[in-house]
């Protein structure tokens, strides 16, 4: 809270050094432990032996795609939780993740010999399937942001029910389905970057324009068109952005979850509502968050991982409750 | 005033007519829960060996496996309809139920974690944690989502469903951590009947019998309930006395459910719903026969699970699952009016 009186680019700056001291460091934690000196000579260009190829090939792209998956779902989740203006929303419970989850399974479970390309485009085409269901369900009705949530819900239980069927049904497969559907950074390599990268470096960008449109709609349906902002167009724009986001994030490590939802609450503790520094600080805790939940996941255990969905889990519950008693408080 | 009275003499009629005709379809898909698995009986023999076994394989395999089973299934439906409709008549609100409240994947969190940690316990001790797991779940969704102004259906379902996400992933948390159980635990999760013991009909009965029947009693005050508290507290209705009673049963009937069946979705749901949409919201009357319906409904799902992989089991709560979110759908794109 008194954070609240520093100004946001100072705290967007804070953070921002915060993510690559904290970066650098997780370089180093793993089942192999490399020492900070080590990686400071290998990024100096020195000679580093084993532990340059460790870094170069498994704890640098590990620690991008925690950059970029929480930036990614971190911003999906401020969007959402302004079009749907309560702090609930998330892609998880909307149904987008859940959507991923179910074609990423049955891809998995039906079709294994599918070339390893295949998973991350299933599952986006599924997040991608969610949207339009929640466009035919929804939309008819005037987009209202309460059967826009309650549709999401939905049909992510359908999309649950049908994840539990193949599961059951094919038990012999479901493993390597299993740990895609907890979520996990374990084994993401260069490729994964290159295919993530790409919708991040487009999309956010754009989400910063669109920031004072979530600043209007978070205002009520009737003042938003009061100040001449068509707000189903808006929302409908901020509804596919949000989707893109978390879709393409969900894609490619699997459905990690409530970094969607416990990042921009965090964000708004710090620089409260106005979006166009919501967003970026969304992203900058999406970030720290997973950053923290991947490196408890592979340094407490060494050698065994465990998937980082459950830290951002074991995290986010006692943080959500917290906020639960400040809510009502309130 | 002759009007008034043919009404009232129609409804009382409609009533007892769809409760025989859920008694009907519940005794027919019983009788077909007897018959058909990995092990066919034919329909005649089922009736013959129920009355009077022999020392053949049928009927054992009716009395000592099948019929348990059916048991325990009529009961767990039961209650988890009659849990749903109590829910939706204090929260006034059609997607209350014991899965979309966190009590479900409260109880399931506390039961596997009771097993896990303490793998000695029986399953009537567990039951214990599966009530406290209840009442915990069903308590954080609460507060989530009557905070502000009141306690709107999108409230309640994205409190709930947070609340369960969270739930589920410690339970995975937990599942990781002992891998030698994995798969049973996964079973278990889906929500299944199959492999139930007289053992469990037994734990069952005491419990779900108290929740039954304080249900009936409190369907009075639950219909004065709906009309408002101002009007409830004129008409003397004492609303905190309701809403505390109407608490422990709901932590009782689902507890008991999920701690012998694991946690099995949308029965609570959709029965109440339905069973309101047939009889108006009497609640006298809504609850009765929303039990009987409950348990012809997850008496049908396990008989249609037994097909999922035949002749291996699959757990029942995939049927409800598969039933019951397209018509959770129905009702969140009504935004979550009643049907």
């Amino acid at each position: 809270m008194r954070l609240k009186k520093m100004h946001p680019v100072a705290i967007m700056t804070s953070l921002s050094i915060l993510v690559l001291v904290g970066a650098f460091l997780s370089i180093g934690v793993g089942a192999v432990w490399i020492p900070p000196g080590a990686i400071f000579n290998y990024f100096a260009g020195v000679e580093a032996g084993g532990d340059g190829y460790i870094i170069e090939n498994f704890r640098l792209p590990r620690i991008i795609m925690s950059l970029l998956v929480g930036t990614g779902l971190g911003i999906s989740g401020a969007i959402l939780q302004g079009i749907i203006r309560n702090p609930l929303a998330s892609p998880d419970v909307i149904g987008i993740t859940k959507g991923a989850g179910f074609a990423a399974a049955a891809v998995i479970i039906l079709f294994p010999s599918l070339p390893v390309i295949g998973l991350p485009i299933a599952a986006f085409i599924g997040a991608g399937l969610v949207t339009i269901g929640l466009y035919i369900f929804a939309f008819k009705r005037g987009v209202q942001p309460a059967t826009l949530a309650l549709v999401g819900i939905a049909l992510g239980a359908i999309c649950q029910a049908g994840i539990q069927f193949l599961t059951v049904k094919f038990p012999l497969e479901t493993n390597a389905a299993l740990v895609w559907l907890t979520g996990s950074l374990w084994g993401k390599d260069w490729t994964d970057v290159w295919l993530l990268l790409p919708w991040i470096v487009i999309v956010v960008p754009v989400t910063l324009f669109l920031a004072p449109k979530l600043d209007v709609l978070s205002l009520g349906d009737d003042v938003a068109e009061g100040l001449g902002e068509p707000v189903r167009k808006a929302r409908l724009l901020l509804l596919i952005i949000a989707v893109i986001l978390a879709g393409a994030s969900v894609a490619v490590v699997g459905t990690l979850g409530f970094v969607g939802l416990i990042a921009p609450h965090i964000a708004r503790q710090l620089v409260g509502n106005k979006h166009i520094y919501l967003l970026p600080v969304s992203a900058l805790t999406g970030t720290l968050l997973l950053m923290v939940a991947d490196n408890l996941g592979r340094g407490l255990f060494p050698p065994t991982e465990v998937p980082a969905g459950i830290f951002t889990a074991v995290i986010g519950a006692p943080y959500f409750l917290f906020l639960l008693r400040k809510m009502q408080k309130s | 005033m002759q009007h008034i009275s043919e009404q009232s003499s129609l409804f009382k009629y409609k009533w007892i007519l769809t409760f025989f005709c859920g008694i009907f379809v519940l005794i027919a898909s019983f009788i077909a829960s007897l018959s058909i698995g990995a092990y066919a009986i034919p329909f005649a023999d089922v009736f013959k060996l129920l009355v009077s076994p022999d020392d053949g394989k049928a009927a054992s395999i009716i009395h000592t496996i099948r019929l348990p089973r059916a048991i325990v299934g009529m009961i767990v439906g039961a209650c988890l309809a009659i849990a749903g409709g109590i829910m939706q008549a204090i929260t006034n609100n059609p997607l209350a139920s014991p899965q979309v409240f966190g009590v479900n994947a409260g109880a399931s969190l506390m039961v596997v974690a009771g097993v896990v940690l303490f793998p000695g316990l029986g399953s009537s001790t567990l039951v214990y944690f599966a009530f406290l797991g209840a009442a915990v779940g069903g308590a954080i969704v609460y507060s989530l989502s009557s905070t502000g102004e009141g306690m709107t259906p999108v409230k309640l379902a994205l409190a709930g469903i947070t609340v369960h996400l969270f739930l589920s992933s410690l339970i995975e948390g937990i599942v990781l951590f002992h891998e030698t159980s994995t798969e049973d635990v996964l079973f278990w999760l889906a929500g299944g009947i199959d492999g139930r013991t007289w053992a469990d009909v037994r734990l069952m009965i005491p419990w779900s019998l108290t929740g039954l029947i304080g249900a009936l009693f409190l369907g009075k005050g639950l219909t004065i309930l709906g009309l408002g508290d101002d009007v409830a507290r004129g008409l003397g209705q004492r609303i905190g006395w309701i809403r505390a009673s109407s608490a422990i049963l709901v932590i009782l009937l689902a507890g008991i459910s999920v701690a012998v069946a694991g946690p099995i979705g949308f029965i609570g749901l959709i029965i109440p719903n339905i069973v309101r949409k047939l009889m108006g919201s009497d609640y006298r009357v809504v609850l009765p026969v929303s039990a009987v319906f409950g348990a012809a409904l997850l008496t049908i799902s396990d008989v249609l699970s037994r097909f999922i992989s035949f002749p291996a089991e699959s757990p029942v709560g995939i049927v409800t699952a598969l039933l019951g979110a397209p018509f959770f759908l129905y009702l969140a794109s009504r935004g979550g009016r009643a049907a």
